[in-house]
């Protein structure tokens, strides 16, 4: 991923936000004064983006009406992010030592590999169904866990796969037994591969998390936020939780992409 | 651009640490009651692992739960407030505006209503010759297997035809009290209070004519070209069963009335049945509970030039929801910080338990 | 000491006989290069005497010892390098003291001891992708040297570099191994770096893998490339070099 450094680069990046906004304002009230419509698609029951910004506004804390508590799209993403750093630590830890052991070992490359390829392909909504009455509770962690560990696992092989074998030569040379090799040459050598697959990873599973909060029964999280936003009709509302779910994936893959460079600077 | 990135970064920590500061605050102004949304079934067999605590919804799932001993009543919806409107006959205005003799299909829908309810008052006395049938519809229309559950599920049900306007007026002002209307919305409804847009939403004259036309020669009132009508009902809900009634018992096709199951029908709640049917001109009549008619008209509406209005000309039945919770509970007070099942925001179960939770000082939270 | 001897060594990858019935030896503290046109299994000798391979006949030996598994004994320099990208100059020289189990201490004292010795003073800290290629393999030596080997193996050390530098790193190479004298095994396929370097030059013949011809260097250092005695020697290594040369490509033809 490269980002256009220039003053002109942010320019156009900006450009194109504002355009986007405005072709959605534009085409948002030409189909509510029936001028314009889409064939199939009810553009009228889409929020302006002025609605939205609104919307997002007015429900970014708890408001309490009443007996109610109607908790802000901070708790929701808080919550959501707690769940998608839980899950994805889960799956590091796990997805690590296999992904090493799979791609160092052709012995443990043979017995896993089968199983790797074949659960790898079930899509974590997938999962959703079974995680419903398998887990009393936690279900959604265990969403993020599968969206997680395979693009780590996939990413840790590779990386493990691709170690210039020239270095384990020299290392070898140098004394090291097989442990340190591993130790000190193959997870280091590995280690941008693994943060690409911790950032693939985290990607597919702050996807996961929204669709699985949208089934698995919580009463925080951005998709049931969003679900139960559509419920009462309160669209703008849904879109405002929709936009800050796509900034948060947003915010989430550059900080990751940041971390690497500042501290795995010695790629070339 | 290496600006840009730290802003995000602590863009993120602010949203981690008011997350924090948010939820560490959230319990000290109460422990609130946490309702969670889910299907009928679902609440029955969580009540029964002990993942929830309880559960709000309408007949039968109260009564299967209850008959299976995964719980027990708590409170019935007739004693959080009595006589309280429930489910009606509702129809799509964009439908009525474009067919020609609507008014006189609604008549006729409205007469099948009063027929289904006198039915089922009737036979729901044990000692009725009909009371067998009855029970058979109910499980069938319910999904039960157990009779017992059906004649429970039936006990606390009031089925009724006439649409009970001042409760639905009591709804809309408790539905703006809980912040459940999209405030903008509402002033741009246009509105000025509840009653007002109570009266608008409720039509009485279809359900007059089939009381002064009740006892006519039906071969005499039936329509002479028979129509179709797509009908949207909600999944297992026996407060519908008086449509179940006349759609089986032929009152409506007796009447020149082909009942067309909509698409999507049977909804998972009313709020899908707005959304999806009546929103997407797939019904043109159906049953579902008053709030989400009220919630969806104002909340979803963009109040352009073309309103999308819903109509109600007739009564379902008052009252027949129930607060189940697991047998070690004893008041609503007990389920506080505990998971509630509930069918969903914008709900009667919804508005009916934040009323009961209003009542005894106790916050919910979703 | 650092006596190395190859004594009727063969190896066969697959169907190709890299090497067959190849013998000599490296003297104790004696500079060897080893020419030979590509594919005559000149690699294949540096990675028998490393270990990294085993032979298929033959014994290799070290100071007498035979060669069985990786021989932790000799520092191998890589012609890519092959540093630790991950590890500054400095913990690249210090990873094999490390993994011999040295304290923070003794580490530091190598390393600090080669940085000097190869003129990287001031870059201690800088990771591998900020230094040029000729610093790059200045790091490679040191790394080999401060395992304190026996004998130093090198694969075209200076192959990836330009001439300049190349002549450069010659001579610094020349100095360090003056200051610390081990016995050294050089492939290189430059006549002209073989002749400056080497106490003797062995010429490989190739399909399969022979000694040809062996080739006593024997001028003082420091030797001055283009002088009457270096170019006859150049001379008969090239002879010797371009028939075998003209033999390998001509399987190609």
């Amino acid at each position: 991923m490269k980002f256009e450094t220039g003053k002109r680069g942010l320019l156009i990046n900006i450009l194109s936000l504002i355009v986007f906004t405005l072709v959605w304002q534009i085409l948002v009230i030409l189909a509510r004064n029936d001028i314009f419509n889409i064939p199939f698609i009810r553009l009228r029951d889409i929020p302006t983006p002025v609605e939205t910004w609104y919307a997002l506004a007015g429900s970014m804390f708890t408001r309490i009406y009443g007996p109610s508590f109607t908790y802000g799209i901070i708790n929701h993403v808080y919550a959501s992010l707690v769940r998608v750093i839980e899950g994805g630590i889960i799956a590091f830890i796990i997805g690590v030592p296999v992904g090493i052991g799979v791609g160092y070992s052709k012995f443990l490359g043979n017995l896993f590999n089968p199983i790797i390829e074949i659960v790898r392909n079930m899509p974590p909504m997938a999962w959703i169904p079974l995680s419903v009455f398998i887990f009393v509770s936690g279900g959604s962690i265990f969403i993020v866990f599968i969206g997680v560990v395979f693009p780590i696992i996939l990413n840790t092989i590779q990386g493990v796969k691709s170690t210039d074998t020239r270095l384990i030569d020299a290392a070898k040379t140098l004394g090291a037994s097989e442990s340190m090799i591993v130790k000190k040459v193959v997870i280091p050598s590995a280690l941008p591969s693994i943060m690409t697959g911790l950032r693939i990873g985290l990607g597919v599973g702050w996807m996961a998390i929204v669709a699985a909060e949208m089934v698995i029964k919580s009463p925080v999280g951005l998709g049931y936020f969003i679900w139960n936003m559509g419920d009462l009709g309160r669209y703008s509302e849904m879109v405002a939780g929709m936009i800050v779910i796509g900034v948060i994936g947003y915010i989430m893959n550059i900080s990751i992409l940041l971390l690497q460079r500042r501290y795995i600077n010695w790629v070339d | 651009m290496k600006n840009l990135m730290k802003i995000l970064f602590l863009i993120i920590i602010a949203i981690f640490v008011a997350g924090c500061l948010e939820s560490e605050k959230t319990p000290q102004v109460s422990e609130p009651i946490n309702l969670v949304k889910m299907s009928g079934q679902e609440m029955v067999q969580r009540l029964g692992t002990g993942e929830i605590a309880g559960f709000i919804m309408w007949e039968p799932y109260p009564a299967i739960a209850v008959t299976k001993g995964y719980g027990k009543n708590l409170i019935f919806s007739g004693n959080i407030w009595t006589d309280h409107p429930c489910c009606v006959v509702a129809y799509d205005d964009d439908w009525y505006k474009k067919t020609n003799n609507s008014d006189e299909i609604l008549k006729r829908m409205a007469l099948v209503q009063l027929k289904s309810v006198e039915y089922i008052n009737n036979a729901k006395q044990s000692d009725s010759p009909d009371h067998e049938q009855l029970i058979n519809y109910t499980m069938q229309f319910g999904g039960m297997t157990d009779p017992v559950a059906a004649n429970l599920s039936l006990a606390d049900v009031e089925f009724v035809y006439n649409t009970n306007v001042a409760g639905t007026a009591t709804f809309i002002q408790k539905i703006q009290d809980f912040g459940i209307f999209d405030t903008k919305k509402w002033n741009m409804s246009g509105y000025n209070n509840a009653q007002d847009y109570a009266d608008s939403l409720v039509t009485n004259n279809y359900v007059d004519w089939a009381v002064n036309n009740k006892d006519e020669n039906i071969s005499r009132i039936a329509l002479e070209e028979p129509v179709n009508i797509r009908y949207a009902y909600l999944v297992n809900d026996i407060h519908e069963l008086p449509f179940y009634i006349g759609w089986q018992k032929g009152y409506y096709r007796d009447l020149g009335i082909n009942i067309v199951i909509a698409e999507g029908a049977p909804f998972q709640n009313g709020a899908f049945e707005m959304q999806q049917g009546f929103k997407g001109n797939t019904v043109d009549v159906g049953s579902l509970g008053i709030p989400p008619v009220i919630i969806h008209r104002i909340n979803s509406n963009d109040f352009s030039n073309n309103d999308t209005k819903v109509g109600v000309i007739a009564g379902m039945n008052n009252e027949g929801s129930v607060i189940v919770v697991a047998n070690n509970i004893t008041s609503l007070k007990d389920l506080q910080g505990q998971t509630v099942g509930f069918p969903g925001q914008g709900t009667i179960q919804h508005v009916l338990f934040l009323m009961e939770a209003d009542k005894e000082g106790l916050k919910v939270s979703y | 000491m650092g006596r190395l001897v190859f004594s009727s060594v063969s190896r066969k990858f697959n169907n190709f006989q890299a090497l067959l019935d190849v013998n000599f030896e490296v003297e104790n503290g004696e500079f060897v290069c080893l020419l030979g046109p590509s594919g005559c299994g000149k690699t294949t000798i540096l990675r028998l005497a490393a270990g990294l391979v085993a032979p298929d006949e033959g014994i290799i030996s070290l100071d007498g010892k035979k060669i069985d598994g990786v021989n932790k004994e000799c520092g191998f320099v890589f012609q890519e390098y092959a540093l630790f990208p991950w590890r500054t100059v400095k913990e690249n020289i210090e990873f094999g003291p490390q993994v011999k189990g040295m304290t923070k201490t003794e580490c530091e004292s190598i390393s600090k001891h080669y940085i000097d010795l190869v003129g990287l003073n001031g870059f201690e800290n800088h990771y591998p992708n900020e230094l040029s290629g000729g610093m790059k393999q200045r790091v490679g030596i040191a790394r080999a040297y401060a395992n304190n080997p026996k004998l130093l193996l090198m694969d075209e050390p200076f192959g990836a570099l330009d001439a300049q530098t190349r002549n450069l790193m010659q001579g610094e190479l020349l100095r360090i191994w003056e200051t610390e004298h081990i016995s050294v095994l050089f492939v290189t396929h430059s006549v002209d770096e073989a002749v400056y370097l080497g106490d003797r030059v062995i010429v490989m013949s190739a399909r399969p893998g022979k000694v040809k011809d062996i080739f006593d260097v024997k001028l003082t250092r420091p030797r001055i490339r283009t002088g009457p005695e270096a170019n006859i020697i150049r001379d008969s290594v090239l002879k010797s070099l371009s028939t075998q040369i003209k033999l390998a490509s001509h399987e190609y033809i």
